[in-house]
């Protein structure tokens, strides 16, 4: 089915350092599942698997035939204006015009003939999701892109992100190590840990959600992470 | 002459690959170590310069300076209008700077071929790269030996010293440049499906780009020091003849004329080169 992943028994090994460990996770077509997990458990490495950065896998997977991705910095291309950030890599379009679309999606229509450097950190970062969503991946992979925002813009970019999620529907994989972000956006929530997927939550709540909504969920998921919710408070 | 500065590999400014906090550095870069803004000269920084040229000057006037060691500055000045009127400094200036254009762009062609070559293929890089680093230890004025045996004693082997002085500075840069290129953003590139060709155009050459623009400078100074030091081969034209035709009459006043238009023309290419490094490098922040 298209946008859908199947991951089965996926093992990954850097040296004897074995970082995946047999970890099965499935996503229907349009879901948008959260990743969490402890710095260094392996997110980003499954990540880049899936986003056919690393080859050198045991284990079996299926991803749709358009994936995308966002990174944590946002890695435009500095000598490039932003449109051209955009729309290179594509074929058979008009760039401009595509690019143009994606950044009025993002509100940052005026800055197509900005210099990349010339744009703040949060910015930067619509222009790298615009850049992943004008691709019109099934499979959007987004690893901790707000990581180094401050929590205004983050809030802004959480309900971009919900907005365009709805509007394009691509199966989402959502690498954060920030719960209430989790909760927030995704359907399903799933906890990686010791090289596999230990824990998973079904977020059934209407959107726009509030953090008042999701409580008690909030302190389960913290207990999966090890997190005592005293000091996670 | 022991001068070598083939060998240099020099630094460019950290270039920024992702996101640079230019709100920071602008602050800062406006204004230099005297605290003025930038662009207005420091008038003081002319005081000890003009006043060597006004000690030197009284020096000759008092006699402690014969002339045959060093003509005064007067003299220099006046010898030097002189050579301009009666077409001679042109034809000496018109003459050296052909032959450094000449072999500035043969220099340019080998060593940009041989960095590309080398910086984009792992064969090339195999095959080309242990040659070259180990001749670059080789100081390339060394070689005028070799060239006079090789080429006599016409043009040909102040052209070429000039190539080797600009080839070797060029590959070097070009070749760090480009194995230098972030391989964060080629990740980037492909998740987001560029071909070989795009990766190399948009990301692999742009980000060489700064690299490069050092090795053409150090290019540049290396082609007019090769120049001076072509010329005292049996040059019948332009400035190095001009120097050694003065220095058999002990005209030092045209001795220190034809230093000085050296001077400027490796001040002025030098200028041509910063010129184009702010065109090129215009996409970092302000
Ligand atoms: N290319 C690599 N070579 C060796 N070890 C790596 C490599 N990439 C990641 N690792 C290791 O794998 C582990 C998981 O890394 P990563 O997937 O980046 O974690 P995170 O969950 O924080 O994204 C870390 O211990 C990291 O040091
Ligand atoms: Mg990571």
């Amino acid at each position: 089915m298209a946008g859908a992943v199947s991951i089965r028994g996926l093992a990954k090994e850097f040296g004897t350092r074995r970082v995946l460990d047999g970890l099965d996770l499935e996503i229907a077509p349009g879901e948008f599942v959260a990743l969490l997990g402890r710095s260094g458990c392996g997110k980003s490495t499954l990540l880049r698997i899936l986003a056919g950065l690393d080859a050198e896998v045991e284990g079996a997977f299926s991803v749709p035939d358009k994936v995308s991705m966002a990174f944590q910095q946002p890695r435009l291309l500095p000598w490039r204006r932003v449109w051209r950030n955009i729309s290179l890599g594509l074929h058979g379009v008009d760039g401009r015009a595509v690019a143009e679309k994606a950044l009025a999606e993002v509100r940052l229509e005026s800055h197509a003939d900005a210099w990349p450097l010339t744009l703040s950190g949060g910015e930067a970062q619509r222009v790298s999701l615009a850049r992943a969503l004008v691709r019109e991946p099934e499979l959007l992979l987004l690893d901790e892109p707000f990581g180094a925002l401050d929590a205004l813009t983050r809030s802004a970019m959480h309900r971009l992100v919900e907005q365009l999620w709805r509007e394009h529907r691509p199966s989402v994989l959502f690498v954060t190590h920030d719960v209430d972000e989790a909760l927030l956006l995704a359907d399903r929530v799933v906890v990686l840990e010791a090289g596999r997927i230990v824990a998973e939550h079904r977020v059934d709540l209407p959107r726009p959600r509030r953090r008042a909504s999701f409580v008690d969920l909030r302190v389960e998921v913290l207990a999966d992470l090890g997190v005592d919710d005293v000091e996670a408070a | 002459m022991s001068i070598s500065t083939a060998g240099v590999v020099a630094r460019p400014e950290t270039v920024a690959t992702s996101r640079a906090p230019a709100e920071k550095q602008s602050g800062k870069q406006r204004r230099n170590r005297s605290g003025r803004p930038r662009g207005r000269p420091d008038v003081a920084r002319w005081l000890s310069p003009v006043g060597l040229v006004l000690l030197w000057q009284a020096a000759s006037s008092a006699g402690v300076l014969p002339p045959d060691k060093l003509a005064s500055p007067l003299t220099v000045f006046v010898s030097g209008y002189e050579l301009v009127l009666d077409g001679s400094l042109v034809d000496a200036f018109l003459v050296s700077s052909s032959r450094v254009a000449v072999g500035f762009v043969l220099g340019t062609l080998v060593g940009g071929a041989l960095g590309l070559a080398s910086g984009l293929s792992r064969w090339g890089e195999r095959l080309l790269d242990p040659p070259v680093q180990m001749l670059r230890t080789l100081p390339h004025l060394g070689l005028i030996p070799l060239f006079i045996l090789w080429f006599g004693i016409g043009e040909e082997p102040k052209l070429a010293l000039v190539a080797a002085g600009v080839a070797f500075p060029l590959y070097l840069n070009l070749h760090a440049g480009i194995r230098q290129a972030d391989p964060a953003l080629l990740e980037a590139a492909r998740v987001l499906g560029f071909s070989r060709f795009e990766r190399i155009a948009h990301v692999v050459l742009p980000s060489a780009v700064p690299q490069t623009l050092v090795g053409l400078r150090i290019a540049l100074g290396t082609a007019w020091l090769s120049l001076i030091v072509g010329e005292q081969i049996n040059a019948d034209a332009g400035i190095g003849f001009l120097i050694n035709n003065a220095r058999e009459f002990l005209r030092t006043d045209v001795v220190v004329v034809g230093l000085a238009v050296y001077a400027l023309l490796g001040l002025t290419t030098d200028a041509l080169v910063r010129g184009l490094e702010r065109r090129v490098l215009r996409w970092r922040a302000r």
